[in-house]
């Protein structure tokens, strides 16, 4: 008989679990003696089943057994819980109302963030073999400070053929921009668009290199193979291709890229996700580029930063003997005074993002340390939303003191005070928890400019209610534990005999400690906005070298013939509110232009080798940008590149002490004979956040791309909007067959400052919000002070103290903890300022006014929210007070 | 004593069958004999419930019987029914004979 096969084993752990003891073995002997009778009478499946069956019986009966014996179930003191926490929660309104604001307001903020650290971190993540990918960037300078993205055209080339273990590598240039024109079979323009972003040339290896395996990206026709290799094909993604040709199979159709290039499709692939940094729309083969810039492909030392080249390491090789090997093949091309001031190192592709010195494609970045910083803020509005609850709680305590000792003399134990002051605190987090999920999605949707991210649900995002979950948990324990600890600790006798109801202002108390950690975070952050904020008015307002006002900057056609651009100049001339017209190859600074690198050396001195940025412009571009020459003369319009002005700092980079000596001195650029005829001052070629440039301007008719025209004296607004209006006529005039489109130059410039101009919204956003988190607590512990002290308040004015005296004694204590924590906030403030700032090499002066300022604000309006609230008590009539005692 | 009783139409049947195997009744053999002698097919659990609820109501009571191999070793709680219980079943069964003998005289057929 003992070779019964045993009925399963987990639904008699789960009988013994839930049962009460001798009722769990009368089960259990049942359920055998039918499970034998069912094996004898059926099979041994069939009896296993109906034991299984019988015992779920039991168990959804389970409510019967509790009567039998007292039994260790909870779920009638659980339901107990959530109706006196309903009732306090309900007799305690302000509090109740204040806790969940501050809650919601913290939990929201902190769902916010997390989804924007989670956006940042998910960039390009989705490659397989993501760790092997490594991007070649370079370095330049001494100490090897200034990094750049792109490298030369040969590069990729030489080195694939010369390094056996770089056989998985891709290269890509990107544009941006482009005019696209859609033909018809007969070759006549049918359609013309302006594509501001997007248009790559890309490798047939692209795709192998950067799979996107992970992500939405398929491709949905044409041969991925073959789709890249030949010159002038291209592979759209599917809203282009919507956009170009509608719906259909499109491979095979033709597009014209500016008016000069026509390219066949010979794929479609999906919209490239958002988190990418390699935000492509179009993929031009690169196989044209060779094309288009053949007289290119064997010079080692111009580069272009949007040439890139990335490469897959196999695992046989590390990071640093691939640099090596890379090193080799450099010095193996190039001169000696170039490979020994330029480095190509590799970047690894998960560090892309996040190395903000080296720019993107997707012209986005951010550092590991702000997110950091992002993080700290999240978790630091959760500490002070809680600290609120604490304090407030505790401040309650003293009220509730009658309640627990009454539960305690009933024979309440402590663990269940505990575990009702628990649910009382999950009820709130739950409640705040689900409004701040509709608040989160409001924040999100209101910072779309700020963070820009994708817009989404967050009430389906399981990653965002798994956070939650988790969030709500911590904080409940976090803001729960401690009050409830600390008022059920309270001696029933002492809290019966109501000693508590005397409550002292002054002395230490824990919290004290929280107000104060708590003012202390709100003020970092609010001096750290001001600090931020001051160093965006400064990069503003700072003098770059260059006049940016009233300047409109639009582009000119390449391969524009002179005279075409001489009518142009002529007309634009002529016109009222122009005052001058310059055209060039780029812009003095901006986002929106041209950059070109390129070395220069004094002849016969080549291990003097500076590299510089080149600039071709007119004669009438130092006058137009206000560039002041400071020695020799302006350039000549009808040179061709043989005469050229350089930066004061560049003169001294080449080893002249004075402007004055560099004039007329012969110099060698790229290789090509020169004559420096002038020195201008020095300007930013790029943003404040780095140094002056060593720039070169030469006349050189065929590199104009842009035209820039200075307007006469400031306009009102719709004499402007007549101004560019009639500049477009003139220009579509001139060019009727392209697009039109204007900037303004010192709009242009500011976008260099877009991402700290962010950051500085954000915290400007943020210090609001701990402000808010931090008043309402504040709030919250003056109105119980001035209830509890409402008679004394009444006594010292019949006695004769004045109004000012007593809301003196309410703040006096508060006013104390601001300043303290004042003390305590400026050291960090400090500290992490001017980190942030160390990254800049133009940055404001720190003063003392820039931390004493906001602190005074933050203690300002805490001083208000005291005073509003205490008013009331104490202007009230004393008789009122005290006529019931 | 409670003049009426309540008594459900399956706590009525399984007093019965505590009543015959008395105070050697329990739940697998309660539910053998119902569908031996009543045609109801009850699971387990569901006598469990009834035999429980008539012992709180103070129609049976119970004690924990012997350990037999076949229920591997434990031990089975025998139900008996009370004098109460024997009164409520008697009770029971007095008014439908008097509402019975009012039928066929009612409506002799």
């Amino acid at each position: 008989m003992n070779n019964t096969p045993r009925p399963p084993r987990w639904i008699d752990n789960l009988i013994d679990r839930l049962a009460p003891g001798d009722l769990a073995e009368e089960i259990h002997g049942d359920l055998f003696e039918l499970y034998r009778k069912d094996i004898h009478r059926k099979s041994i499946p069939a009896a296993r089943a109906k034991y299984i069956v019988n015992a779920f019986g039991f168990l959804l009966r389970r409510f019967f057994w509790k009567r039998n014996s007292l039994s260790l179930n909870n779920s009638s003191m659980l339901k107990n819980y959530f109706i006196i926490a309903y009732r306090s929660l309900l007799s305690y309104k302000s509090n109740t109302v204040i806790n969940i604001l501050g809650l919601t307001i913290g939990m929201a903020s902190a769902l916010t963030i997390f989804t924007f650290i989670r956006h940042e971190l998910s960039y390009d993540s989705f490659h397989s073999n993501v760790e092997n990918i490594y991007r070649v960037v370079r370095v330049s300078g001494k100490d090897r400070s200034e990094g750049r993205t792109g490298v030369s055209y040969p590069v990729p080339g030489a080195l694939k053929d010369e390094v056996a273990a770089f056989q998985k590598m891709t290269s890509m240039e990107y544009f941006g921009e482009a005019i696209v024109e859609v033909p018809d079979s007969s070759g006549n323009v049918i359609a013309r668009f302006k594509e501001n972003n997007g248009l790559a040339m890309a490798e047939p290896s692209f795709f192998d290199v950067l799979d996107f395996k992970d992500s939405p990206v398929r491709w949905l026709q044409g041969n991925p193979d073959k789709a890249l290799t030949d010159p002038f094909c291209v592979v759209l993604t599917e809203s282009l291709a919507k956009k170009y040709f509608g719906s259909g199979n499109i491979v095979g159709k033709t597009l014209r890229f500016e008016k000069e290039a026509d390219c066949k499709v010979t794929g479609v692939i999906s919209d490239m996700p958002a988190n990418t940094d390699f935000p492509f729309s179009m993929l031009i083969s690169y196989s044209t580029l060779r094309t288009i810039r053949a007289r290119m492909q064997d010079d080692w030392s111009s580069v272009d930063d949007s040439h890139q080249t990335y490469i897959m390491l196999p695992d046989n090789i590390t990071k640093q003997e691939a640099e090596a090997q890379i090193a080799k093949v450099h010095a193996a091309h190039t001169p000696k005074d170039l490979h020994e001031s330029r480095f190509y190192i590799l970047q690894k592709l998960s560090d892309v993002h996040f190395q903000s010195q080296f720019g993107t494609y997707s012209g986005r970045s951010i550092s590991k340390s702000m997110l950091l910083a992002m993080a700290a803020i999240a978790v630091f509005l959760l500490v002070t939303c809680c600290i609120n609850y604490i304090n407030l709680a505790t401040a309650q305590s003293a009220m509730r003191a009658k309640e627990v000792g009454l539960r305690k003399v009933m024979g309440g134990s402590r663990k269940s005070l505990v575990w009702q002051f628990l649910t009382e605190t999950w009820v709130i987090v739950l409640m705040a928890g689900i409004i701040s999920l509709a608040l989160s999605e409001i924040l999100l949707w209101q910072l779309q400019s700020l963070l820009n991210l994708p817009l989404q649900h967050h009430f389906k995002d399981p990653f965002i209610l798994q956070a939650l979950g988790i969030v709500m948990l911590v904080v409940t324990l976090f803001a729960g534990l401690y009050p409830s600890f600390s008022i059920s600790k309270m001696n029933p006798v002492n809290s019966l005999k109501s000693k508590f109801t005397t409550e002292t202002l002054g002395g230490f108390s824990f919290r004290k400690v929280l107000v104060v950690v708590q003012f202390t975070v709100t003020q970092i952050i609010a001096v750290s906005a001001f600090i931020v904020v001051s160093q965006m008015d400064f990069f503003r307002n700072q003098d770059m070298g260059f006049s940016r006002e009233a300047i409109i900057t639009f582009p000119i056609p390449h391969h524009d013939d002179s005279v075409k651009r001489q009518q142009l100049e002529d007309r634009l001339l002529a016109q009222s509110f122009v005052s001058n017209v310059t055209f060039s190859y780029t812009l003095p600074a901006g986002v929106h232009r041209r950059q070109n690198a390129r070395n220069i050396w004094r002849t016969g001195e080549t291990s003097r080798n500076v590299i510089f940025e080149y600039q071709a412009a007119d004669s009438s571009y130092t006058s137009v940008f206000g560039i002041t020459l400071l020695a020799g003369k302006n350039l000549n319009n009808n040179d061709r590149e043989t005469e050229i002005l350089i930066t004061r700092v560049l003169s001294e980079r080449l080893g002249f002490r004075t402007p004055e000596e560099a004039i007329g001195q012969p110099v060698s650029m790229s290789g090509k004979d020169v004559t420096i005829v002038g020195v201008v001052a020095d300007f930013y070629n790029n943003s404040l956040k780095e140094d002056k440039g060593n720039i070169v301007i030469t006349h050189n008719t065929k590199a104009f791309t842009s035209g820039s025209v200075k307007l006469q004296s400031i306009q009102q607004y719709e004499s402007l909007q007549q101004a560019i209006a009639k500049l477009e006529t003139i220009w579509k005039e001139t060019y009727p067959t392209d697009i039109f489109e204007y900037r303004f130059f010192d709009d242009n410039v500011k976008a260099y400052y877009e991402q700290e101009q962010n950051y500085a919204q954000l915290f400007q956003f943020f210090s609001i919000v701990f402000l808010l988190i931090g008043c309402l607590g504040l709030y919250g512990l003056i109105a119980f002070a001035v209830n509890r002290k409402s008679k004394e308040v009444a006594i010292r004015k019949v006695l004769g103290a004045t109004i000012s005296h007593i809301l003196v004694m309410f703040s006096k204590e508060y006013i104390q903890l601001i300043l303290i924590s004042f003390a305590l906030a400026v050291p960090v403030a400090y500290y992490m300022v001017n980190s942030w700032l160390s990254n800049f090499k133009n940055q404001i002066t720190l003063t003392l006014w820039m931390f004493i300022v906001p602190g005074l604000l933050v203690l300002i309006i805490a001083l208000t929210v005291i005073i509003l609230k205490s008013m009331r008590t104490v202007r009230a009539n004393p008789i009122d007070k005290l006529k019931y005692e | 004593m409670a003049s009426r009783i309540y008594l459900g139409e399956l706590e009525e049947l399984i007093l019965l069958m505590v009543a015959l195997h008395n105070s050697e009744a329990y739940g697998v053999s309660i539910t053998e004999e119902l569908k031996k002698h009543a045609d109801r097919e009850l699971s387990i659990s569901a006598v469990h419930a009834v035999l429980h609820r008539l012992e709180e109501k103070g129609f049976v009571k119970s004690k924990m019987g012997g350990a037999s191999e076949e229920r591997g070793g434990r031990r089975k709680r025998l139900f008996s029914i009370t004098a109460y219980g024997r009164n409520a079943l008697q009770e029971l069964r007095d008014t439908r004979n008097t509402i019975w003998s009012l039928i066929s005289k009612v409506s002799p057929a």
